[in-house]
């Protein structure tokens, strides 16, 4: 596991102030959040930068930290392999108190979990006594086939919880997650239980899995809409034609490309995007795709279109 | 070591959770859920009724967990929050239609 420099993410001295590592955390978040970030890497910065913010802006964390620091520059070379030494963070408990906001701590490093998870976990329940556990966010991002049709996935989640003996070690938990057909970008999956513990016998809280689609190669999506380019001829496309179309679920469907069709033109065949209420569609843009002009035939063909249908779609320009 | 399966829902028109579900997931309490109603940032079905009897679905969890982010994070005020809130919803549904256009450029 690598140890994380927290002030290099930020980008601050050690010395810097609270307030130095608020503005520099404001900063980078703007430049880095994915609604605005034009880096292809703004999400991986954002979660780092998240994590980073969450230690150096508690000042009980930020104490820990630097002390672990410490003990691991006279160590040596804090690059490589790094465990926290035994017992390090007896006397620290981090209390997230009501107010602290989403524990966003399951999309975290495993270098976050082993460090402060313990701690916190300690300071929660010393914290309340009887309480319901926090709920954990994630994202699980899937394909869009998988989406449509259902899919189970396995996933890993790091958490740090009390062995036998009431010592806290890491523990990686495997979940076997049902994704139900029909999921849509910017649902939650919800894991009843599978979020912190709770203390004083009061149930765990829950894991929110945000859907997240990877990109198609094929199919874009929009809200519960699904596009996809359909390239036809221009003969399918001035006199009419029934063409065969693949759909997202895995058949083949077959559309009709009606007489005088242009292209950027939009088929609509209802009902076949996302389900819901109400159910999305499924767009087809049109592209009109010209014969290669590659024998003497396909050449001579062309000549006698131009003749047959004389055309000048420059018209609209003046010219 | 064998995986666990749990139970999944997907939170949803016919499982949407209480006032209480999403203050806890938000790590917060029910007032505050109370104050993103009024601020119109999640939708209550009727105001009038209590906040114990309210429902919300999977857009409310999303802007309300957004909202909570803004606000540690920025240290916002919640209306302005909520204009954030609704200027990047505008922004998501345009680059999406760009893209579903094939006219985005991947970002």
């Amino acid at each position: 596991m690598e140890f994380k420099d927290y002030y290099a993410t930020l980008g601050v001295e050690r010395a810097a102030t609270e307030d130095d590592v608020r503005k520099a955390y404001r900063r980078l978040a703007r430049k880095y959040h994915p609604d605005v970030s034009k880096e292809a890497d703004a999400e991986a910065r954002m979660r780092d930068l998240n994590e980073a913010y969450d230690v150096l802006r508690d000042p009980e964390k930020r104490a820990a930290y630097d002390g672990l620091a410490d003990r691991v520059a006279r160590g040596g070379d804090p690059q490589g392999d790094f465990q926290p030494p035994p017992g390090w963070d007896q006397g620290f408990e981090f209390h997230r108190g009501p107010g602290a906001g989403p524990a966003d701590h399951a999309d975290f490093s495993e270098f976050f979990s082993s460090v402060f998870g313990a701690a916190e976990r300690r300071g929660a329940a010393r914290h309340n006594p009887r309480a319901r556990g926090e709920d954990h966010h994630a994202a699980i991002e899937i394909t869009l086939e998988d989406a449509l049709a259902g899919a189970e996935r396995e996933i890993s989640l790091q958490s740090v919880e009390p062995d036998a003996e009431g010592r806290f070690a890491r523990r990686t938990r495997t979940l076997q997650v049902k994704i139900p057909p029909g999921v849509h970008p910017g649902q939650y999956i919800r894991l009843a239980g599978q979020g912190m513990p709770g203390s004083g016998g009061e149930p765990a809280g829950d894991l929110y899995l945000e859907v997240r689609i990877a990109p198609h190669p094929r199919w874009r999506i929009e809200g519960r809409d699904l596009y996809m380019n359909l390239p036809v001829t221009p003969t399918e496309a001035a006199l009419g034609a029934q063409v065969q179309v693949p759909t997202p679920t895995g058949g083949v469907v077959e559309v009709s490309v009606p007489a005088r069709a242009r292209g950027g033109m939009k088929l609509r065949l209802k009902e076949r995007g996302f389900p819901g209420k109400p159910p999305g569609h499924l767009y087809l843009l049109l592209e009109i795709a010209l014969p290669p002009a590659d024998s003497d035939a396909a050449q001579a063909a062309y000549r006698q279109l131009a003749q047959a249908a004389p055309f000048n779609p420059r018209s609209h320009l003046g010219v | 070591m064998h995986p666990v399966s749990v139970t999944t829902t997907v939170v949803s028109a016919s499982a949407s959770i209480d006032a209480g579900d999403l203050a806890h997931a938000c790590g917060a309490d029910i007032g505050w859920i109370v104050q993103l109603v009024e601020l119109g940032i999640v939708e209550a079905p009727a105001a009038a009724t209590p906040p114990e009897q309210w429902r919300f679905h999977d857009t409310d969890l999303q802007r309300a967990l957004d909202a909570r982010r803004l606000e540690r994070d920025f240290g916002m005020a919640l209306d302005s929050a909520a204009l954030v809130l609704d200027l990047r919803a505008e922004v998501r549904r345009l680059k999406a239609l760009l893209r579903a256009h094939g006219l985005h450029d991947g970002r």
